[in-house]
Formats: C-alpha cells, structure tokens, sequence
C-alpha cells in the first residue's frame, strides 16, 4: 500500500454527492432535536405535573446512553410495536415501508431533544426573572413577555451551546451507516473499498467534517456578535 | 380613584399582610414608609398582580378584581391600567432606551410604530435622556437606567404609576437625578404610590403618607401631620431613626 | 430481527453483558489517562505562548474536535501505520485495542486542552495578584493558588468527558473490539431477540454513567470544600458566581450532543 496524496482530492469529488443526506439528517434532528427541547424544558420549568416527571426521566436516560443504543434501538424496536399496532387495528402500513433514513430522522431527533432541552433550559433560567416581571407590569401577557423579552435573551445566552450541540449532530450523522444510509462516512467507506484506499478516502472524509464544523462555529460567532450586541459595556 | 380592600397575602405560613385598606384620589402622591419586612413592597406588588393576594379586592376607578377568584383577563386589564418603577430598573437588556420605551406602546397598546417611536423620544427627552436613546441598558449608569424606566412607565399613560423603592439600588450621588425627576412628574399631577426610604423625598412630595408595619397600616395621612405630630408610638420611634440619617435628600 | 418480545432475554442479556463492562471501562480509563496527558502537552504551549508549537497545538484540537470519532476511528487505523512505515516503524502488529485507546486519548486530549486553557483563565486574576503580594513567586502562586482552583472547576468539565468517552466507546465495535455494544450485536445472532439485547446494553451504560455522575459529584464536593468555609450571606454569591463561571467553561468546552 502506498500513499496516494492526489487520491484524497479524487475522494473528496466522490464524497461530495453524500453531503446533503449528512445535511439533511442533522438539519432534520436539530430542528425537531430544538422543538422536543423547548417542549420539555418548559414542561420541566412550569413543573406541569406527571409531564415533568417523565421529561426529567427522558433527558436521564437519554444523556446517560450513547446515541447509538437509540438508534439500534428504535432500528429494531419500532418495527415491533409499529407492526403490533398495525397487527392490531388492521392498518396496512407495515415497518418495512418506513425508510432506512426515517430510523435516524427518528432516533436522532430523540436524542437531540434531551441534550437541547437542557440547553434551553439553562438558557431561559440565565433571563433575570425582573425582565418577566417588567413585561407584565407594562401589560403583556405571558406569551408576549415570553416571545419577545424572555425568548431573545434565553436565546443569545444558549447561544454557544447550542452551536456546540449542533457540531455534536452533525458529527452522531455518522452513525446511521448502521442502518444502511449512505451519509458522508459511508460514503468513505465504499470509495475507501473500491479503490483500495482506505486512509485517503478517510482523509477526505475528515477533512470535509472538519470544514463543515468550522463553518458552523463561524456562523455562530457572527450570529453571536450580533444576539449579544446589547451585553457589550462602555458607554454609547 | 384606587381602593384596595382588605388585601391579605401570605408566603407559605408567613403572614405578610394582614387585611390592607386604602383608598388613593386620582393625582394624590402617596408614599409608604415602614421598616424592612413590614409588607410594602409586597402590597405595592399586589397592586399590579406581581404577586397573588390571598384575598381582598382592589379597584380602580369603576373596574375591580376580587383577589379571592380573579380571571385572568381581569389581571391582564389591572396591569395595563397600572405601572411599575421596578427598585432593579429591570430593562430590557436586549433592547435600547428608545425600544424599552416604546415596547409596551406597540405590543400592548397597539400604536403604529412611528408614534410610539414620536412617544418614546419625546418621553426620554423628559426624563433628560435625549441623547440617549440608542444606548443599550449595559451601556448606561443606573440613575440612568431608572430614568428609562420611568418613562417606560409614563408611556403606558397608566391610572397609576407604583414606584417599588426607585433609588435603592443607585450609588448615593446618582439617587438625586432619580428623584428629580420622580419629582416633576408628580407636580404634573399623575398619581403615584411610592414605597420609598427617603424620608426627606416623601415629605417633599407625597400629599398622603401610610406608615406600615407588620404588615398593617399603623398610621396614614397628610406628611405634615405624620412628620411632625405622629400619633402612633410605632411611627415616632421609626421616624426619629430615619430623619436623622436621610442624608441624600433634596 | 423480529422475535416476539421477551422480558426474560433483557435480564439475561443483561447478565451476558456485564463481563464486557470491564473492556469498556479499560478503554475509558486508558484513553482518558492518555488524554490527559496530550492535552496538558498542547495546552502548555498555549498558556505560555510559544510561537509555532502554539500553532500546532491549536491545529490539533480543531481537528480532534471538528471530526467524528468515527472517522477518527478509521482514519488512524488505515492511516498511521502507513504514514509510521514511511519512517520504518511496523505497527501493523499492534492489537486493535491499543488503536482505539490512542484515538479516543488523542479524541479527549482535544477536549483536555481545551478545558484546561478554560478553567486557568477562570480563576479569578485577582487570585494571582493577591498570591503576589504575599510574596509567592510565579511557580508558587501557580502551584498553591491558580491549580487547585482550576482543579476545582474542571472537576465537572473532567466528569462530562469521562462520561461522554464512555459513550464514545460503543463505537469501538466497528473495528472490531469486542466491548459492550459489538457483545449486544452477537448475543442475539441465534435468538433473534434484537430489542431484548439492547435494552439491556442502554440499561448497562445508563448505570455506568450514573455511577460515574455520582462519583465525580462526589468528588467535586470535597474540592469545593474551601467554598463553604465561606461565610453565609456571601456564600450565596460566591456559589453563583462559580456556577457562572462553570457555565462559561462549560460553553467553551462541552462536547455537546452524541
């Protein structure tokens, strides 16, 4: 074997194709990853009975296992109960119509909402409660005083750690290679098998994930200077 | 014309106020006074439904909410007929001067944004402010703070504004611009209820004076009959501690 | 897949598994031990500024943290013994194992630095300055006072690392190693009980980790002994203020999600 430095360019052209599904599948369960995330942190924050219970149970358990149990997990639990409740109500859908790439949508998405949900949670909790209390006393009501005082402050705050949350998604797409997606990794590996590199393809693969991530974090600090334009001291 | 009729509230087995009675005239300048821990902030709060009462009625004008089951759209109603000066300014630390004072005009009163900003720039420029108005609340001292917030409160035109300890939180050479200004909205007439610690302030402005303790209006009336001739004991002993070290008066 | 589902295979499952746990865990110990050391290493030239090591050190932690440890996993295995070669050293004899362990070290050596660098620069700069005016030289106000308040603060950053290598682990199976995770996929070959077995490999590691959690709490209590001699209207500012402090480290450093 030997090295092929002029490959990781040819890898790299070859990779490109896989770029939207690794996309996409972040995308998809860091939005749905942020929704399940607010849900619970609010049901946590109101301390809404049962619900906040479960919520709390959900985000333990699932920050104390590895993303990838959640993803062999629902690859071979959902089926189960998907085709018992068919089984059972006589609907034609059957598991095997839900596609490769849903297991990880689903999965993924399970898995970002705890982590979310905890970040949104210290986000809201870093808002002093004077500012709530302000916006009621000038008359908003609560979902006013939430979506324009509370939110864009929670928001500016959790700002770093959602973009770390992010690179952290970005980074689990690679898992879904177990169930048969191809994302960027996969990809690797059928270029890295065909053609009998492996480090080159690998190389490739990397340094892809590597700007993706770099990319990310500078989005973030520009969206940063300007969420946090108002915590910038000095006199105007 | 504000009447609060037996205001009771309670955190937990505390009894923080015991059945509160007042009645405030339209344009009157109340202030309450009273050692930490007899309740006035608590009854300011009760006011404007910060916190719950745990019973009694308050009224505003001919609109009143029975504190025992108020709805929600009665609260909501009760706090745009009122306002706060918060003892923390409690900007919006997100939004400048200006926004801060036109906030409540365009979510709350539903004014067309060039008016409220027309409102805004005119209320800050009252507040001595002018120049001020795109600065961040980061960017501002707190006497400076305060004063937005005064005007935050002025632009809701409320029945009411509550001054919740305005100047406590300020350095001691920053409370007299405060208070200068808290002093020409008065004269124009606005009502207020000020829970405040500067005795030489209250005597100044106020027209009515409640001395509150325990949680129980001990004493109310006219500041020359309070200051000079209290009737109550409680009142005399808490006076004499205070007038002797208020020193930032004006 | 597809068996009818069955209680009884979880516990047995379970049972199945936790020979395995000892593998895991050595992985974890190894590669955090050696991420402690590469990360002090890169943090080094950072703190003091040597020009081109500098450089170096921040190229590796971008990468190590701008990368999936899966293909970290597989970039190093393909690639250093062919790179190695190229100076003459066969380590293409070298256990899988000691692959995995060095990537997930050189993995958690990235996020090491980075915490280190973090949790220095937290300690208040009035310390070092106090630490001067009694006297102390440079290596002794770093040693007595600037260290065991940055050990304090990294306590919980080290936890959250230790815990997410652990985590990291169930990726070991995809060269090979036989831990927890490449166990769960092999005990259900014959049976076929799938979900039986994975269940018990998240019920594994959810302890693991609780155990884990609670004995770094544990230890951060008794670091953080020092706060609570404090007196008790500033301890609740004090207290805050750390908490702050933690959460700006935090945000500097936290692996976030998988």
């Amino acid at each position: 074997m030997q090295l092929d430095l002029s490959f990781i360019w040819t890898a790299f052209v070859g990779l490109l194709p896989a770029v939207p599904t690794t996309i996409r599948i972040t995308v998809v369960s860091v939005l749905s990853g942020f929704a399940i995330g607010t849900f619970i942190a609010l049901c946590r924050m109101y301390r809404i009975p049962v619900l906040h219970r479960a919520a709390a149970a959900y985000v333990t358990v699932i920050r104390g296992t590895p993303m990838l149990t959640h993803l062999l997990l629902i690859y071979v639990g959902l089926p189960l109960i998907v085709d018992g409740l068919a089984e059972r109500f006589g609907w034609a859908f059957r598991s095997v119509q839900i596609p490769m790439i849903g297991f990880a949508y689903i999965s993924f998405s399970i898995t970002a909402g705890a982590y979310f949900s905890e970040i949104i949670r210290s986000g809201l909790q870093s808002v002093n409660k004077g500012q709530l209390e302000a916006a009621h006393a000038i008359g908003m009501t609560t979902p006013q005083a939430l979506r324009r005082i509370v939110f864009p402050q929670a928001f500016a705050a959790a700002l770093p750690n959602l973009s770390n949350s992010v690179i952290g998604m970005l980074h689990g797409s690679t898992l879904a290679f177990t169930v048969s997606v191809v994302d960027i990794f996969a990809q690797a590996e059928i270029v890295a098998t065909t053609n009998w590199k492996f480090f080159e393809a690998y190389l490739a693969a990397a340094l892809l994930f590597w700007g993706l991530t770099i990319l990310i974090e500078r989005l973030t600090a520009l969206l940063e200077k300007k969420v946090t334009r108002y915590n910038r001291g000095g006199v105007a | 014309m504000i009447k609060l009729r037996g205001i009771a509230k309670s955190f937990g087995k505390q009894e923080v106020l015991k059945g509160i009675d007042l009645t405030v005239e339209k344009g009157e300048v109340v202030a309450i006074l009273g050692p930490s821990g007899s309740g006035k902030t608590t009854l300011l709060r009760c006011i404007n439904y910060l916190e719950k009462p745990n019973a009694g009625e308050i009224s505003i004008d001919d609109f009143s909410v029975n504190c025992r089951k108020p709805a929600k759209k009665d609260i909501h109603l009760l706090r745009r007929k009122t306002a706060m000066v918060f003892q923390q300014y409690n900007l919006f630390r997100h939004k400048t001067a200006l926004e801060n004072v036109m906030e409540g005009l365009v979510v709350v009163k539903k004014l067309p944004k060039e008016e409220a900003r027309r409102i805004g720039a005119e209320l800050l420029e009252k507040v001595g402010l002018a120049d001020k108005l795109d600065a961040y609340p980061s960017q501002l001292s707190g006497g400076q703070q305060q004063r937005v917030g005064i005007a935050r409160a002025l632009a809701l035109n409320p029945e009411v504004i509550l001054f919740d300890e305005p100047t406590s939180a300020l350095d001691p050479e920053l409370v007299g611009e405060v208070l200068a200004v808290i002093r020409k909205i008065a004269r124009e007439g606005i009502t207020m209820i000020i829970v405040t610690h500067e005795m030489g302030f209250a005597q100044d402005v106020a027209n009515h004076i409640v001395f509150m303790e325990g949680g129980l209006v001990v004493e109310e009336g006219p500041p020359k009959v309070i200051f000079q001739a209290p009737k109550e004991e409680r009142t005399r002993q808490f006076l004499a501690r205070y007038t002797s070290d208020s020193a930032y008066s004006i | 897949m597809g068996a009818k589902f069955d209680i009884q295979y979880v516990f047995d499952y379970f049972v199945k598994l936790l020979p395995y746990v000892r593998i895991s865990l050595i992985i974890v110990a190894a590669s955090i031990a050696l991420g402690l050391i590469f990360g002090l290493l890169a943090a080094l030239p950072r703190l003091y500024r040597i020009p081109v090591l500098q450089r170096l050190s921040q190229l590796y932690a971008s990468f190590f943290r701008g990368t999936p440890i899966l293909i970290q996993l597989f970039l190093l295995y393909y690639g250093l013994p062919e790179i190695l070669k190229l100076v003459h050293v066969d380590i293409t004899r070298l256990p899988v194992l000691a692959f995995v362990i060095l990537v997930y070290g050189l993995h958690s050596g990235a996020f090491v630095s980075e915490g280190i660098r973090a949790a220095v620069t937290a300690v208040d700069r009035g310390q070092v300055e106090a630490a001067y005016a009694v006297g102390m030289t440079g290596f002794k106000a770093f040693t007595r006072i600037v260290f065991p308040q940055a050990l304090a603060i990294s306590v919980p950053i080290l936890a959250n690392l230790v815990i997410a290598t652990l985590k990291d682990t169930s990726l070991a199976f995809t060269l090979g190693v036989m831990e927890l995770t490449g166990k769960s996929q092999t005990l259900p070959t014959i049976s076929r009980h799938f979900t039986e077995s994975y269940l018990a490999l998240a019920a594994v590691y959810f302890i693991l980790s609780l155990a884990l959690e609670r004995l770094f709490l544990f230890a951060e209590r008794r670091l953080l002994k020092h706060e609570n001699l404090t007196i008790k209207e500033s301890r609740v500012l004090l207290r805050r203020k750390w908490l702050n402090r933690r959460e700006n480290v935090k945000a500097a450093f936290s692996k976030g999600g998988a």
